[in-house]
């Protein structure tokens, strides 16, 4: 198995060289070829270790001077090299179709193969070296892919820039929380780190946690350093929104288990309490947004803010029940989280995926000019729907059943008698089914209005079907969705593994009965399968029942909600901004849109109007209220040091010369 | 011991002689004053380099002391000569600091060098070694006309004020810089000078004035 993981590397880089030097023809052909190569040999290694749960591991003085590469595959670190291998497999297929329309630049076909390798070698990562190696790569490499189309508006570069500033914040504050653990405990290995973290003092820890709490929550994306999130996904090519939002982020979620569980051996309550309120912040704040956003991919990445905000929950909760001494109900939830992550990188490809073909098709990602494309799509459409069935947690798709499991591990952690879990878990439940709701909300206008009813513009009547590569991409994961729902025991051995390897001693928190899951220590099961079987044959039953009384009557075919209209024009419909307005009205105090409203008048009359112009603008309120006034005080301090830095010559030898004086009189 | 006593007479005064010229280059005005305060420098500091050949019996020494004189007392000044006679209104006539007030900060820098190297003067016997402080004076008044000058041949000569104290330093502490880092010393700043001359020169060409305050617009 080593030597699938070295071959992971290996692909990755022929697939950078390669993809570099190849003439522009068979760029895309050289870089998806490496680029799934090494994706393959990931999920291969990553399935057999959350197999068998045996550790696979490399370690070589050669590659990094001073310090070596470290590379320690274990369950946990295993899944989330299968979550982002299965996801990179679909966009290699996806990229392919993807460059008929915009042919992959050099620096693209370089940074992709480097971008996801180094995705799927960070979890193998065993030292703090090597962790931060890959980490950085991963940074720069998606910079560059976020930065593609950077000739195309103002808007990329703009995007790229906040990405690169909130990156580098976390990056810098996850090195320095690591490089603090790895001083005290005396070895930057992690098998060192881990065996001596608890010696260190209980304050020191504390300040490692929270550290690398803030730099992975910036990368998962999470309230309130989810800024970049929204601007990067929006503007990068989707192919590259589809691997950050699917396998990026939840590297955060990775880092913070692998530093508070593995590194630190878990922690106090309080440690927890941050997680799963930052866990709440993000899912309510992500899922308004989304269910505001007329932006379709925006909309996705808000949706991508609110679902890694699931996941917090159930990572702090499982941390919290731990610490207050239930071991069991943590399990489930951390068993709820991670597959949870693995829905949601499944179903957020897809929609990402089927974003890219809708602006491959029309030019436009603005749902208020889409309409109608299921008729002119339907390929698209169809796998674009299976995507929104499962972010909205219908059954028999795959959101639901971890949505489920979710709900039920928040449950059982109300039976715990610590007051905190007591006063939390409620609140966790009702912040789920909040999002819940306004995730269907959102859903339910991005395919209501963007897929069905009728064009609003020339852009989205002319639609077509995409490249078929592109629908095969996007139907690989689309196909997961569908799997993991229906029969989600194919999951379960693989989870409950990756979960043992956190919560040591749990047990099978997660069973299968026959096709069922059951749950530890409860009497219920919980059967998909046959709720897939009972939707469907329901389903066949309504068909079949059409079909027969049809027979009998002749079929009058009518425009859908034409209201017994005759004609019925593009205007008349509802948009994704009406549709939104009275949600946008309910949160307008978090959302603070920015409305105009402008009317103008036929001649010298005040009574007839002419035309009236509304628009809407959603900003971000933490950009505003947080972010704002930071960059007003580094322009005032900047402007200070205007002073000091006025163009002449001798001042500044002045400078040089008083500080030589200095040095030489008091360091002696 | 007479001899010696000869020797190191004639050290303090070719080391004396080098801070002393530093401080003239700072206290003349016109711009041949200053290129020939360097000139003299650049023989005291030749001389100095003969001396302690003579005194250590290093042959090579003579051979730096030789190469010094080439360079330092003959070649620079001549490049500089060229470039004073390019433009006669190369003078100080208003420098950033008066040349009394110039004069006073040179007093006190010399203080400043003394204070600082006393602990090198005081750990270490020997005469070379007591006349460090010289030279490190030497490299703070030559920082002194960097920043009080404003014509491009101060601001050149103050450069190779800094350098010649730093060459003085390391000639009396290590009694003998190896001759190869001696010759690379010195080559290259032949090359800065001939580099910074041409630079002068354009900006001449462009601006018509020798004046590094001119830069300053380039700011704005």
């Amino acid at each position: 198995m080593t030597t699938w993981l070295a071959a992971i590397a290996l692909f990755g880089l022929a697939g950078a060289l390669g993809g570099t030097m190849a003439p522009a023809r068979w760029r895309v052909i050289v870089v998806s070829a490496g680029t799934g190569a090494a994706a393959i040999s990931a999920l291969v290694v990553s399935i057999d270790v959350l197999h068998t749960g045996r550790v696979v591991s490399i370690a070589t003085s050669r590659l990094l001077p001073f310090t070596g590469v470290q590379l320690h595959l274990d369950p946990m670190g295993a899944l989330f090299v299968a979550i982002t291998a299965a996801v990179a497999v679909a966009v290699s297929v996806y990229i392919v179709g993807y460059s008929n329309h915009h042919p992959m630049t050099r620096s693209s076909a370089c940074a992709f193969p480097i971008f996801v390798t180094s995705m799927l070698l960070i979890p193998a990562a065993w030292s703090v070296t090597t962790f931060l190696f890959g980490w950085e790569l991963m940074a720069v490499a998606s910079l560059v892919l976020v930065l593609t189309d950077h000739r195309r508006s103002p808007d990329v570069r703009s995007a790229a820039i906040w990405y690169a500033v909130l990156t580098q914040i976390g990056a810098a504050s996850i090195a320095f929380a690591l490089v603090l653990l790895a001083a005290k405990t005396g070895g930057q290995g992690f098998s060192v780190m881990a065996q001596h973290s608890a010696a260190v003092s209980p304050w020191l820890r504390g300040t490692v946690f929270m550290l690398a709490l803030t730099g992975f929550a910036s990368k998962a994306g999470v309230v309130p350093l989810h800024v970049w999130l929204p601007k990067a996904h929006a503007e990068a090519p989707s192919a590259v929104s589809a691997l950050m939002s699917a396998a990026m982020v939840n590297l955060g979620i990775y880092g913070i288990v692998r530093v508070g569980d593995t590194l630190l051996g878990g922690g106090p309550a309080w440690w927890w309490i941050a997680v799963i309120v930052l866990g709440v912040a993000s899912a309510i704040y992500g899922s308004i947004h989304a269910a505001t956003s007329t932006d379709l991919k925006r909309l996705l990445a808000y949706s991508t803010a609110d679902n890694i905000g699931l996941v917090m929950i159930a990572v702090g909760t499982s941390g919290l029940l731990t610490a207050t001494g239930h071991p069991a109900y943590a399990a489930l939830a951390l068993f709820a989280g991670m597959f949870h992550l693995v829905n949601h990188a499944v179903f957020k490809g897809t929609l990402f995926l089927s974003a890219g073909s809708v602006q491959y098709a029309t030019g436009t990602r603005d749902l208020d000019q889409l309409g109608g494309l299921f008729l002119r799509m339907p390929i698209a459409s169809t796998i674009f729907a299976f995507g929104t069935v499962a972010i909205t947690a219908l059954p028999p798709l795959c959101g639901f059943v971890s949505e489920w499991l979710l709900l039920q591990s928040l449950l059982h952690g109300l039976s715990s008698s610590v007051t905190v879990s007591v006063v939390l878990m409620p609140l966790c439940v009702a912040a789920l089914a909040l999002t819940g709701g306004l995730t269907a909300a959102a859903f339910v206008k991005a395919f209501g209005v963007g897929f069905l009813g009728i064009a609003r513009s020339l852009a989205a009547a002319d639609a077509h079907e995409p490249p078929r590569m592109m629908n095969v991409g996007a139907g690989l994961l689309a196909s997961l969705c569908v799997l993991f729902g229906v029969v989600p025991v194919v999951m379960v051995g693989l989870l409950n593994s990756a979960v043992r390897e956190v919560q040591s001693g749990a047990g099978s928190t997660v069973g299968s009965r026959g096709e069922a899951l059951a749950i530890a220590n409860t009497r219920g099961v919980f059967d998909p399968t046959f709720i897939a079987l009972a939707l469907v044959t329901s389903m066949l039953v309504v068909l079949g029942a059409r079909q027969f009384v049809s027979r009998r009557h002749a079929v009058r075919r009518a425009p859908v909600w034409g209201c017994g209209r005759e004609l019925q024009t593009p205007r008349m419909t509802y948009t994704a901004t009406s549709f939104a307005e009275p949600l946008q009205r309910v949160f307008d105090d978090v959302l603070q849109p920015s409305q105009d409203l402008d009317v103008s008048h036929r001649g010298e009359s005040r009574y007839f109007v002419e035309s009236v112009r509304f628009g809407t603008r959603g900003g971000d309120a933490f950009e505003r209220l947080l972010y704002q006034p930071v960059f007003a005080l580094v322009r005032a301090v900047a402007n200070k040091a205007r002073l000091l830095q006025n163009g002449s010559v001798h001042r500044y030898l002045a400078y040089g010369l008083g500080a030589l004086v200095v040095v030489l009189v008091f360091a002696r | 011991m007479r001899a010696h006593g000869a020797a190191a007479a004639l050290l303090a005064l070719t080391s004396g002689t080098v801070l002393l010229c530093a401080a003239l280059a700072l206290w003349r005005r016109a711009a041949r004053g200053i290129v020939s305060a360097l000139r003299v420098q650049g023989f005291a500091l030749a001389g100095t380099a003969a001396v302690l050949g003579v005194q250590l019996h290093e042959p090579l020494l003579l051979v730096t002391a030789g190469l010094l004189v080439a360079v330092k007392g003959v070649a620079i000044p001549l490049l500089f000569g060229r470039l004073v006679q390019l433009d006669p209104s190369s003078s100080e006539t208003d420098p950033v600091v008066n040349v009394p007030a110039s004069l006073v900060a040179a007093v006190v820098l010399t203080l400043v060098a003394f204070v600082a190297t006393r602990p090198i003067v005081e750990s270490v016997r020997g005469v070379p070694i007591t006349l460090v402080p010289f030279g490190f004076a030497t490299v703070l008044i030559g920082f002194f006309v960097l920043v009080a000058r404003r014509k491009a041949v101060s601001q050149m000569v103050g450069l190779l004020l800094v350098d010649n104290g730093i060459g003085l330093v390391a000639l009396l502490l290590t009694t003998g810089v190896p001759l190869l880092i001696e010759l690379g010393g010195t080559l290259d700043v032949l090359l800065v000078v001939v580099v910074l001359r041409v630079l002068v020169t354009r900006m001449h060409a462009e601006l018509g004035v020798f004046d590094l305050d001119s830069l300053q617009e380039l700011r704005d």
